[in-house]
């Protein structure tokens, strides 16, 4: 049906901002500052964000810079035609296990979050089901769609994540921050790499870039996307640390979900804040979830468009789901979750570089000339 | 024979004409022109129409020549005074002068004698019986193949009332009615521009239904009006018997939830969706307007907003956003604190609830289902009864409910706040549908809530969402302007900016004229 369309398939800077934003808030920040403060002393973990989010920010520039080059004819085909078929094979599957891995990881953590803050008595086996097939549903529905849920649903995760901020400055101690400076420089590089892992995701910018309509605003968008979650984990951090102290703060599993344990709403309308705060934040884990669902999806119809993409979304859903039931316990968990974290370092970032210079360097027609 | 004369709008043409050569050429057809022999004429038209009780047949002759006329027309379809007055009489008192041939009858009645304003000629019986069963009166003469169709439509219709679902307080107390005819006048009354196009559709294979579609040409999108012209064109069914066959039939989706269009009875609403690039579809014999496209923004939004000032109505439309959201989610935030989460609730809350609740023997979810079955129950039978005694059905109602069922120990007291509060915030939102649809989803939420707590509730909200993104209206995405976004639409959304501030229409119409202010400087 060709009705009257509202510039479907077709998305601005904002909404790709948005996109990468919601990609990388997900479940990595709410462990984030107990990971950084195990590898870094005092408050020096803020350093660490920082520069691992400056550097997040240029890679997903030159990453963004790259996928505008092929904004029409989307990932596999220009992989193909800089690097031979087999190569863009290759990465385009590796891309798509990435993917689905990815959301697999997600779906488990929010069961295991689930369990520890919402419930005492239903299975984990559950609660990952019942997200999962909420999953499906939304990537049933068309790509545009998901984008507009992303926009939906930034603003809710934001919002409650300045309300913690704020209101536990009644229980911040600014003499916990210091002693300031006293890292030194393998720690520091250390913690840029715990928080690089939980930056990762601005590589759903080589799938979504097909979407927009102006793709030359792609890479500042994508950086603005990058910036805004970089801005939160220092945010986050700082207050965990002044809340807890960097001593306490390794103790506890999810620090950003303790903070809103912690602090003090006026008006005493609800108590254990943490279970409305970790309600809310189901949004920005499933928007992530979603995503890497659907990049796995076109990644693997890019390749081969015989099935259907409701078909695939059948398929690889028992696939996500048994994946994700995988790890026996938390350590095995965990091990995943930093195995998932190099692969996609090797594989959404190096790899897609990689091609990017060759063709570069073979001088491939680019759809933006 | 009957589906000859009522055969499908659409197949007027070749294919009627084809069956009418196949079958036996005895029987009257609707398709066949009209014979020149006024009896035959009368008796085919008598024949097609199975002889009705209320068709009027008056002979009479005409002129010098004695022509011999014949007037036909349906009774209570017709002004009979205007009949009377404007062309029997100047028929009648012709007299004797001389209109020279039987051809030249129609001439000399049309320039000379009749005095009515429309006038018509017909040379088929379809056209004429056509003709008739609208309210116009058929002039026939012997010895022509030719009929005047004069419009004499006149029919009791309702006064324009008080709309009755939509009551505001300030503002104009003009509601639609059931003739379509007064409601295009209605709008036209509003908006005196030769852009406002009226354009008319006759739907419905077999009762034929005047369906009259309101936009204004130099703002609406071309695309839109196209679109709303060819949904309208695919129905094929007997009889739209109102708007709501209507809206069901040229919806988006029929699996969701939400409206996609907007019914409203009251034509500043209409006049005012036509100046922001909407459209409108009328139905003749409804009160009803539909106007498409809408969003899920909307429903909340009333015609009073725009004549208030723009303080008040922010605040009354954020007022409506939490009836909407207390509507939708109060007895499943309820089901979940109390079954799954105790710990949430402020201690002392928690102490007066579980005390109140002592001796309740359900848990809070067959609490919480049965005090909304009862509430609705009570509100369908209020709806069903005479008004003297709906109203003895709320306070009988509200009594035992309240107090009865509390004291016998059924239900908890906090639960009746909660219901009670749901029910109200319901009310508060100013579309009825857009309610019903919330009063739908409630019941979801309220299983979801109770199979999985906050959890639960934040995956249906989450599936709401997934909805109302993948859900369009006429094209328009439902979460239009949130998302996709549209900010320049955002100062007519919760905050209703002053007038001078909302310089164009809205962006999401993409209008062909984007502009309402300083229209006097050009």
């Amino acid at each position: 049906m060709k009705s009257f369309e509202y510039g479907d398939r077709e998305i601005g800077p904002i909404e790709m901002g948005v996109t990468v934003s919601s990609m990388i808030i997900g479940v990595g920040v709410l462990s984030l500052p107990r990971n950084i403060a195990k590898l870094t002393l005092s408050s020096d973990g803020w350093i660490s964000i920082l520069i691992g989010g400056i550097i997040s920010m240029s890679v997903a520039w030159v990453l963004a810079k790259f996928a505008s080059m092929f904004y029409k004819q989307g990932f596999f085909a220009f992989a193909s035609a800089a690097a031979t078929k087999p190569v863009a094979y290759v990465v385009t599957t590796s891309l798509a296990l990435y993917f689905l891995m990815y959301s697999g990881y997600e779906v488990r953590s929010i069961a295991n979050i689930a369990k520890q803050y919402l419930f005492e008595r239903t299975p984990v086996e559950v609660i990952a089901l019942t997200f999962l097939l909420v999953v499906v549903y939304a990537v049933s529905g068309s790509r545009v769609g998901l984008i507009r849920l992303n926009i939906l649903f930034l603003p809710f995760v934001i919002f409650i994540s300045l309300i913690v901020l704020v209101f536990s400055a009644s229980i911040f101690h600014f003499k916990d921050l210091k002693p300031y400076l006293i890292s030194d420089w393998t720690q520091i590089a250390q913690g840029i790499k715990g928080s690089t892992f939980s930056l990762l995701g601005f590589e759903v910018v080589l799938f979504y870039v097909t979407l927009m309509n102006n793709p030359k605003k792609a890479p500042l968008a994508t950086v603005i996307g990058v910036a805004i979650p970089t801005l939160l984990y220092i945010a986050i951090y700082l207050i965990s640390v002044g809340v807890f102290t960097h001593f306490a703060l390794f103790q506890v599993t999810y620090p950003t979900i303790e903070l809103a344990k912690e602090m003090q709403i006026p008006g005493e309308f609800f108590e254990r804040f943490e279970s409305i705060f970790f309600t809310i934040w189901i949004m920005a884990v499933f928007t992530t979830t979603f995503m890497a669902y659907d990049c796995a999806i076109y990644a693997i119809r890019s390749m081969n468009d015989k099935l259907k993409h409701i078909t695939w979304v059948f398929i690889l859903s028992p696939v996500i789901y048994l994946s994700c039931m995988l790890p026996r316990n938390i350590q095995e968990f965990q091990k995943i979750g930093t195995l998932i974290s190099y692969t996609g370092i090797i594989v959404a970032i190096i790899l897609p570089i990689s091609i990017y210079i060759v063709a570069k360097i073979r001088g491939v027609q680019s759809d933006a000339s | 024979m009957f589906k000859q004369l009522f055969g499908k709008n659409r197949s007027h043409g070749k294919s009627a004409a084809m069956r009418l050569i196949a079958t036996a050429n005895q029987e009257p057809k609707i398709q066949q022109p009209l014979a020149s022999q006024l009896q035959e004429n009368l008796e085919i038209i008598q024949t097609l129409l199975h002889r009705p009780s209320d068709l009027i047949i008056r002979q009479f002759s005409f002129a010098a020549e004695e022509l011999t006329c014949c007037l036909v027309c349906i009774d209570g379809l017709v002004d009979s005074a205007f009949i009377n007055e404007q062309i029997l009489k100047p028929m009648l008192r012709y007299g004797d002068q001389a209109v020279g041939s039987v051809e030249q009858s129609f001439y000399i009645l049309e320039q000379f004698v009749l005095t009515a304003f429309d006038m018509e000629k017909a040379e088929t019986m379809d056209n004429s019986i056509q003709a008739i069963l609208s309210g116009d009166t058929l002039v026939l003469v012997d010895g022509l193949a030719q009929a005047l169709v004069i419009s004499s439509k006149g029919w009791r219709t309702r006064a324009i009332e008080e709309p009755q679902t939509e009551a505001i307080i300030r503002g104009p107390r003009t509601g639609f009615t059931e003739d379509i005819r007064t409601n295009t006048a209605l709008l036209r009354r509003r908006i005196k521009e030769p852009n406002l196009v009226l354009q008319s559709y006759q739907l419905g294979a077999r009762a034929r239904r005047d369906v009259v579609v309101a936009y204004n040409a130099a703002i609406a999108h071309p695309e839109l009006v196209k679109e709303v012209d060819r949904r309208l064109r695919t129905v094929d069914i007997d009889d739209i018997e109102g708007s709501g066959y209507l809206e069901q039939w040229i919806a988006d989706s029929f699996l969701s939830p939400f409206p996609v269009i907007l019914n409203t009875e009251r034509p500043d609403k209409v006049s005012g969706a036509i100046m922001q690039g909407r459209i409108a579809i009328m139905v003749d014999g409804d009160p009803f307007a539909l106007i498409v496209p809408i969003t899920f923004s909307s429903s909340l939004q009333s015609p009073e907003d725009y004549y208030q000032h723009w303080l008040i109505t922010t605040l009354t439309r954020m007022l409506r956003m939490i009836a909407a959201f207390i509507a939708t989610f109060l007895p499943a935030l309820y089901i979940a604190l109390l079954e799954y989460h105790h710990g949430m609730i402020p201690s002392k809350l928690a102490f007066s609830i579980a005390g109140a609740r002592e001796g309740v023997p359900f848990p809070a979810v067959m609490e919480a289902f049965m005090m909304e079955i009862t509430l609705e129950l009570l509100r369908e039978a209020g709806l069903r009864l005479p008004k003297p005694i709906g109203q003895t059905i709320g306070i009988v109602g509200g009594l035992v409910i309240g107090e009865a069922a509390v004291a016998a120990g059924m239900v908890s007291p906090v639960m009746v706040i909660v219901v009670a509060v749901t029910a109200i915030s319901s009310f508060a939102l100013p579309s009825y549908a857009f309610a019903i649809s919330l009063r739908v989803i409630r019941f979801g939420i309220m299983l979801s809530a109770a199979f999985f707590g906050l959890y639960g509730i934040i995956l249906a909200y989450i599936m709401i969402n997934v909805h109302i993104v993948n859900l369009k209206s006429f094209g328009v995405p439902y979460s239009t302007p949130f998302a996709p976004l549209f900010f320049k639409d955002w100062k007519d959304l919760i905050v209703r900016s002053p007038l001078i501030f909302m310089k164009d229409r809205p962006q999401m119409m993409q209008t062909e004229d984007s502009v309402r202010l300083n229209k006097g400087n050009e």
